[in-house]
């Protein structure tokens, strides 16, 4: 169910989008980003600043990209897409990243402790 | 929005690149000093080919909205590489430091049971030497009473409370008056030896010499001390330790017969062995093998001996009575023999 309406609105603004601006709503790309998003924000992105402030821009340029799409600019649309896509994929790996590092630096109090 | 904002504002044609052109470089340059150099080279090239695509832009278009949003790309793709490069080396780390933190676990749980393992065997180590010690004791003490019992075929050893008594007799080991040892007498002393010698080294050894009640005390004295030093040194040339040796002269002080007849004097003469007080299971021992002794003993007596004086005395410690035995041929031969007792 919520899929559908995850879908809807985009197809519906792509139909429309290509009747009047020459080329397809880049409803994949969309789907993409989106995608991409949520699973920053599952592992945590908003937690992280700097991953948080990339998560951020990769849902501010979906929002862009909706309304470029509205107004039949398919082609910006999907370049924001897109651009907001590695926005996410870089908050979720800087999130990793970051707790990378935490287990790391556990791992070495822990080898430490065994010499005290 | 940055991307579209900027690919508007430097669309007009200029040959400066975009800012995010600019961004994508200076993001290049950093993930190449980042780990990504190390752990995640294929990260790096791939951002190495989003630059030349937005840097292929600038230079067919400079300024262009796909410049920007190439370079906009490019700029992620670099900081990704990074990014990833130090979770790698970060994940490196980790597992380094949790291997060797395993390892030296390992390390301490194995000489943990390695010192167990060596504090058992130790421990088995001196049991084993504890109860070989004693079996070596036992065989010790066992060897000593042997060897104190095969005297009885040369002397009479009897057990008292000052230690086990050997005692030689004088007309044996000595002419009349004097204080040279017979050929004989040192054939017997040569077992005599033997026999101490495997007592316990530090067993003391007192030789008292006796004599009858003819000649005055001084004489007596004199005579005994040289009879029993004559022993002690004969003793000590067949091997006994010197050092243990004492030698008293007791003249006629403490005779064991009477000195009324000569068999009596006879007896009186003579050299007594204390060998020093030791534990009661070897005197056990005597006990048991020397209770057979006095009926073959008494067989070969006859009625004039002169011994009765010295039984009456060994009848006060009635436990030496068992012990005591009286086999010297030559004395038996010289001395006569006396009835079976009633």
């Amino acid at each position: 169910m919520t899929s559908i309406t995850r879908f809807a609105l985009p197809l519906g603004i792509a139909i429309t989008a290509a009747a009047c601006g020459g080329s397809e709503a880049p409803t994949k790309q969309f789907a993409e980003s989106q995608s991409a998003v949520r699973a920053a924000s599952e592992v945590g992105a908003e937690r992280n600043p700097q991953a948080a402030l990339h998560l951020k821009m990769a849902r501010d340029q979906i929002e862009k990209a909706q309304a470029l799409n509205r107004e039949g600019e398919h082609a910006a649309a999907k370049q924001l897409l897109k651009q907001a896509e590695v926005d996410a994929e870089l908050a979720l790996t800087l999130t990793r990243a970051e707790q990378a590092q935490r287990d790391e630096e556990q791992a070495e109090q822990q080898l430490q402790s065994l010499s005290q | 929005m940055a991307g579209a904002l900027s690919a508007t504002a430097w669309a007009c044609g200029s040959s400066a690149p975009t800012q995010e052109l600019v961004d994508a470089r200076r993001a290049y340059e950093r993930a190449q000093v980042s780990p990504a150099t190390e752990y995640t080279p294929d990260e790096l090239l791939t951002a190495r080919q989003a630059l030349d695509r937005a840097e292929a832009a600038h230079e067919d278009d400079p300024g262009s909205n796909t410049e920007a949003h190439l370079a906009y790309l490019a700029a992620r793709k670099a900081q990704l590489a990074a990014a990833r490069g130090e979770m790698a080396q970060a994940k490196a780390s980790e597992a380094k430091a949790k291997a060797t933190y395993q390892a030296q676990l390992e390390k301490t749980a194995t000489s943990s049971q390695d010192q167990l393992a060596k504090t058992r065997s130790q421990l088995e180590e001196a049991r084993e030497a504890t109860s070989s010690a004693e079996a070596a004791r036992q065989t010790a003490e066992q060897r000593a009473a042997a060897a104190l019992q095969s005297l009885s075929q040369v002397a009479m050893v009897k057990e008292e409370q000052r230690g086990m008594v050997i005692t030689l007799s004088g007309s044996v080991l000595f002419p009349s008056g004097g204080a040279t040892l017979s050929p004989i007498a040192r054939q017997s002393l040569d077992q005599v030896a033997e026999a101490l010698k495997q007592q316990a080294r530090e067993t003391p050894l007192i030789i008292e010499g006796h004599t009858d009640s003819r000649g005055s005390d001084a004489t007596n004295e004199r005579l005994s001390q040289e009879r029993a030093q004559a022993v002690a040194s004969y003793l000590a040339t067949r091997g006994v330790d010197a050092s243990r040796i004492q030698v008293v002269g007791r003249g006629e002080e403490q005779p064991i017969a009477s000195n009324d007849t000569t068999d009596g004097r006879a007896s009186n003469r003579r050299v007594e062995i204390v060998v020093g007080s030791r534990s009661s299971e070897p005197a056990t021992s005597f006990g048991a093998v020397n209770k057979a002794a006095p009926g073959g003993a008494a067989a070969k007596t006859l009625p004039t001996e002169p011994q009765q004086p010295m039984q009456q005395q060994r009848m006060q410690q009635p436990q030496q009575q068992q012990q005591q035995r009286m086999q010297q041929p030559q004395q038996q031969q010289q001395q006569g023999a006396q009835p079976p007792a009633p």
